[in-house]
């Protein structure tokens, strides 16, 4: 993609028209043309000074696949003095070689310091584009019980969040829950949730011949192994299978850290019981490896040490019976935040997981 | 968790019943006969590639070439590997391409041969127990077309016109089909002695082209365009699919078929019928293609005495290409240097119907033109009165709306505003929306989609029976009337196509766009 950036040169306080005729301002060619506007979306961020450069930088990798006006609120309620300062940008490329049109995606950052940190919406609300659906992204710790969010949450179509993000991703689990029952609350994506699609597809694809599918049924043991930093997708992924094939919880145990920590579970399912049993000490990968035992089969999807590949494979006692390996795909920030973009509705699926992934771990 | 329990499990892998994951075919062979090509190399066995690793590819999955070189599987898989490595630099993956390869399978034969089929047949059902294919059978025609009614023959008396135990078995065919209407109707006819429509897919990958769906979605997904889309509103319809290319290496191949078999056929009027269509009842096969086909019979015969009234040929003579100088058609490798042979056509089209009655589309294609570009012009009447002055309406046009399809995918209107200042000056300006760049995201490779498609049993996007002889009924007279000439008007590489071209709308009053 053949690009350029362009940003106003000047910032400080500005008002909401000003912000306007400067953007457009910012699309006005050398040669006297205009470049067009192409927007799909709004995209609003909220972040701090301390993310505040990775996160411009995975949106201006978006504006590429999403065309939008992107509001990044960067925001320090902590302090005690009013300040506001307005940067504004646009990321015009280059269509169709010479003579080819230009296309502008915009970005307007506030920095909001004091008392107009906690008014956030009163910032973002103005600087929508009509008619267009909206988004909003927290890349970081997120606490759905505060007011700020409450009233952010109704100028949006849909709210990107990051369960990992939070410190304890237990607890994070339990609030988001939480927030999906509520009446009024905006669809809520997840980014481990999108992290997980592909080992999704891959264990949905190892039962997909008619041969297979019946071992689903008679899965009585799963082993999920994770690392740090992947306590939310296994949880995830663990409430997914028992919420898919209709596992009920019987009982849950914490192991201790001499037992290597994570959790034993017991489920009944259709046919009998199912013990699932979440290690954390994977050193290297979030998520590493995911087995499902069956009266006479095995079924595992693994992720390669150090590549971007996985694998899975079904196994008859010692005989492999059949493999693939493909590319897991890339977890780039700007990759799962563009693949939640795409959707417009509530994630039913991820709703249901996410319930069961909480009540687990409130047992 | 309550309210899932309760979910009947009428799938059979309710794990993959989910709207966000991608739908993975069921287990299958495809059969690639003409193994040794161009196109499996360049085309098929990537796009397979590229499906597998982005997790598309079911885990039962196999690739059997078969052609007369004589090759061992490991000698088939490195040659493909090779092709790869060169087209997928950067993206390929030795990991994935070891799984991957594991399910090709090279078996040297002669296609002609029964006991090619004998042994094929065999071969496949190994497959099944060792790789549990279950009986689903893709055969793959990529050889050369004068093989493909003997290829359809020798599998329908093998009996593998049927899957196995169940399983599907499913015929692709490459274009051309068929050199006329005539030689059309009996290769239909043989392939459809053994297969059902049903399981026949003809591949044009025009239609696997993201942005040629597009005007599907453009025309039916918005509904302001619709009810100006007809003769009461357009004056008259331009269609372009330009290449700035000459015919390169493959002389040989174009000497034989010409812009017309070689684009216009296919590419072109597929074009013309996503353009004319009236809205399919759903997007399924069947209401597709039966509102293309209504098309391709709604377009008027073209009288054989006055073929020149309707259509231009030429041929590309030296000239110079985006700054190079390039050498005429008949210098080109393999090239007889007297040929006659079209690189350039335009055509007009009338669609009688209630909507189109009246309303000429003109249509052209050509090598070596100025650019590359595909577009569709639609050109409204001009207003019926105009309020302003004659000099203060010079520079206004009639609107126009052009879908261009390649190379930046978008539509641009046409539209009379006032020249700021005093006095009421009216003029054109264009609006553009190159709605392309909404959506940066890479456009899978056309064979790709339309390999998925295929193993899904999805035939929308490939040519029914009645729509390749539709198409070629139309070209019929043309052909018949130019294939006595011995002359051909010519043009200068980097033009818009021969004079008489331009005569052509000249006569009606009209002229090409510059796209
Ligand atoms: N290449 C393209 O870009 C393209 C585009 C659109 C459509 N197509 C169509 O796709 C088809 C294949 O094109 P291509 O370019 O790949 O052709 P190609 O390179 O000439 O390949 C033809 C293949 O057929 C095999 N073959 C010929 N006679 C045979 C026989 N009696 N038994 C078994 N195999 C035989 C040849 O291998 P052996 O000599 O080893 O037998 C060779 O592998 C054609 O119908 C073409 O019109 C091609």
């Amino acid at each position: 993609m053949i690009g350029e950036s362009r940003s106003a040169p000047r910032g400080g306080a500005m008002s909401v028209e000003e912000i306007e005729r400067e953007l457009a301002r910012l699309r006005a060619n050398e040669d006297g043309t205009l470049s067009l506007r192409a927007s799909v979306l709004n995209l609003i961020v909220v972040t701090d000074e301390g993310s505040a450069e990775d996160v411009t930088r995975s949106v201006s990798e978006l504006a590429g696949r999403y065309p939008s006006r992107a509001i990044v609120l960067i925001c320090d309620p902590g302090e005690s003095e009013t300040r506001l300062d307005i940067g504004l940008s646009a990321f015009c490329n280059i269509r169709g070689g010479t003579g080819g049109t230009q296309v502008c995606a915009e970005q307007v950052t506030v920095h909001a310091e004091g008392p107009p940190a906690h008014h956030l919406e009163s910032l973002a609300g103005p600087l929508l584009i009509p008619d267009l659906p909206t988004f909003l992204w927290y890349p970081g710790h997120f606490s759905p019980r505060s007011p700020e969010f409450a009233a952010m949450a109704t100028l949006v179509d849909r709210v990107i969040l990051d369960s990992a993000a939070s410190r304890d991703a237990e607890v994070s689990l339990g609030e988001l829950a939480g927030l999906i029952g509520e009446e009024g609350t905006p669809a809520v994506g997840d980014l481990q949730w999108v992290a997980l699609s592909p080992w999704r597809t891959l264990l949905a694809e190892l039962f997909g011949s008619p041969e297979r599918a019946g071992a689903l049924d008679e899965v009585y043991r799963v082993e999920v192994l994770y690392g740090p930093g992947g306590e939310s997708r296994a949880h995830l992924l663990v409430g997914w299978l028992a919420t898919t094939l209709g596992w009920r919880l019987r009982a849950a145990t914490r192991l201790g850290a001499r037992a290597g920590g994570g959790h034993r579970l017991h489920f009944l399912g259709p046919v009998g019981e199912v013990i699932v049993a979440m290690d954390p000490n994977s050193p290297d990968a979030k998520l590493r490896r995911v087995r499902l035992y069956s009266e006479e089969l095995s079924f595992q999807v693994s992720r390669h040490r150090e590549l971007r590949e996985a694998r899975a494979t079904v196994m008859r006692g010692e005989d492999l019976i059949g493999e693939r390996t493909v590319h897991l795909g890339t977890f780039d920030l700007g990759v799962l935040v563009g693949e939640e973009l795409r959707y417009r509705g509530r994630d039913e699926v991820y709703e249901a997981a996410l319930i069961t992934a909480a009540r687990i771990l409130s047992r | 968790m309550t309210q899932t329990q309760a979910k009947a499990r009428t799938l059979p892998d309710v794990l993959k019943d989910e709207a966000r994951l991608p739908s993975i075919p069921e287990p299958a062979v495809i059969v690639i006969f003409g193994a040794s090509g161009d196109l499996t190399a360049r085309k098929l066995v990537p796009a397979l590639y590229d499906l597998a690793q982005g997790r598309r590819l079911p885990m039962q999955f196999a690739i059997v070439g078969l052609s007369r070189t004589e090759m061992s599987h490991d000698e088939f898989r490195e040659r493909l590997r090779e092709a790869l490595e060169k087209h997928r630099s950067g993206r390929f993956s030795d990991d994935v391409w070891e799984s991957f390869s594991r399910g090709i399978f090279y078996l040297s034969g002669d296609s002609k041969k029964p006991e090619t089929y004998r042994e094929l047949k065999g071969f496949l059902g190994e497959l099944d127990e060792e790789r549990k294919t279950r009986g689903n059978r893709i055969f793959y025609l990529s050889a050369s077309p004068s093989l493909f009614s003997t290829i359809v023959e020798r599998l329908g008396e093998a009996g593998m016109n049927e899957g196995e135990e169940g399983g599907y078995a499913r015929l692709v065919i490459e274009k051309p089909f068929g050199r006329d209407l005539a030689s059309a109707k009996e290769l239909n006819a043989d392939i459809q002695r053994y297969f059902e429509e049903g399981q026949i897919y003809r591949i044009d990958h025009y239609l696997g082209k993201e942005t040629v769906q597009n005007i599907l979605a453009l025309r039916f997904s918005n509904g302001i365009f619709e009810p100006v889309w007809n003769q009461h509103y357009v004056d008259h319809v331009q269609i372009t699919v330009a290449e700035d290319l000459g015919v390169g290496t493959r002389g040989a191949f174009y000497e034989e078929a010409g812009a017309l078999r070689d684009i216009v056929q296919n590419h072109v009027m597929q074009v013309l019928c996503l353009t004319a269509m009236e809205p399919p009842v759903a997007f399924d096969a069947e209401s597709v293609r039966e509102e293309k086909v209504k098309v391709l019979k709604a377009a008027r015969p073209i009288p054989e005495g006055e073929v020149d009234q309707y259509a231009v040929r030429g041929q590309y003579a030296s000239g110079w290409v985006w700054g190079e100088e390039v050498d005429g058609y008949r210098e080109e490798e393999k090239v007889a240097p007297d040929s006659t042979t079209e690189t350039y056509v335009a055509l007009k089209v009338f669609v009688d119907n209630w909507r189109w009655a009246g309303t000429p589309f003109y249509i052209r294609t050509g090598k070596r033109l100025p650019k590359k570009a595909t577009e569709i012009a639609i050109q409204f009447h001009p207003t019926p009165h105009t309020p302003f002055t004659r000099e203060g309406t010079e520079g206004l046009e009639p609107n126009v709306l052009v879908v261009r399809v390649q190379p930046e995918e978008g539509i641009s209107l046409k539209i009379g505003a006032k020249v700021p200042g005093s006095g009421f000056q009216v003029s054109s300006v264009n609006m553009d929306l190159v709605y392309g760049t909404a959506f940066l995201e890479e456009a899978p490779d056309a064979y790709q989609r339309l390999l998925l498609d295929l193993m899904l049993g999805d035939p929308t996007l490939f040519i029914r029976a009645d729509e390749a002889e539709g198409a070629w009924r139309i070209l019929e007279p043309v052909m018949r009337a130019w294939s006595g000439e011995r002359e051909i008007p010519s043009y200068p590489a980097g033009t818009w196509g021969p004079e008489e071209a331009d005569e052509l709308l000249r006569r009606d009053g009209r002229r090409w766009r510059r796209p």
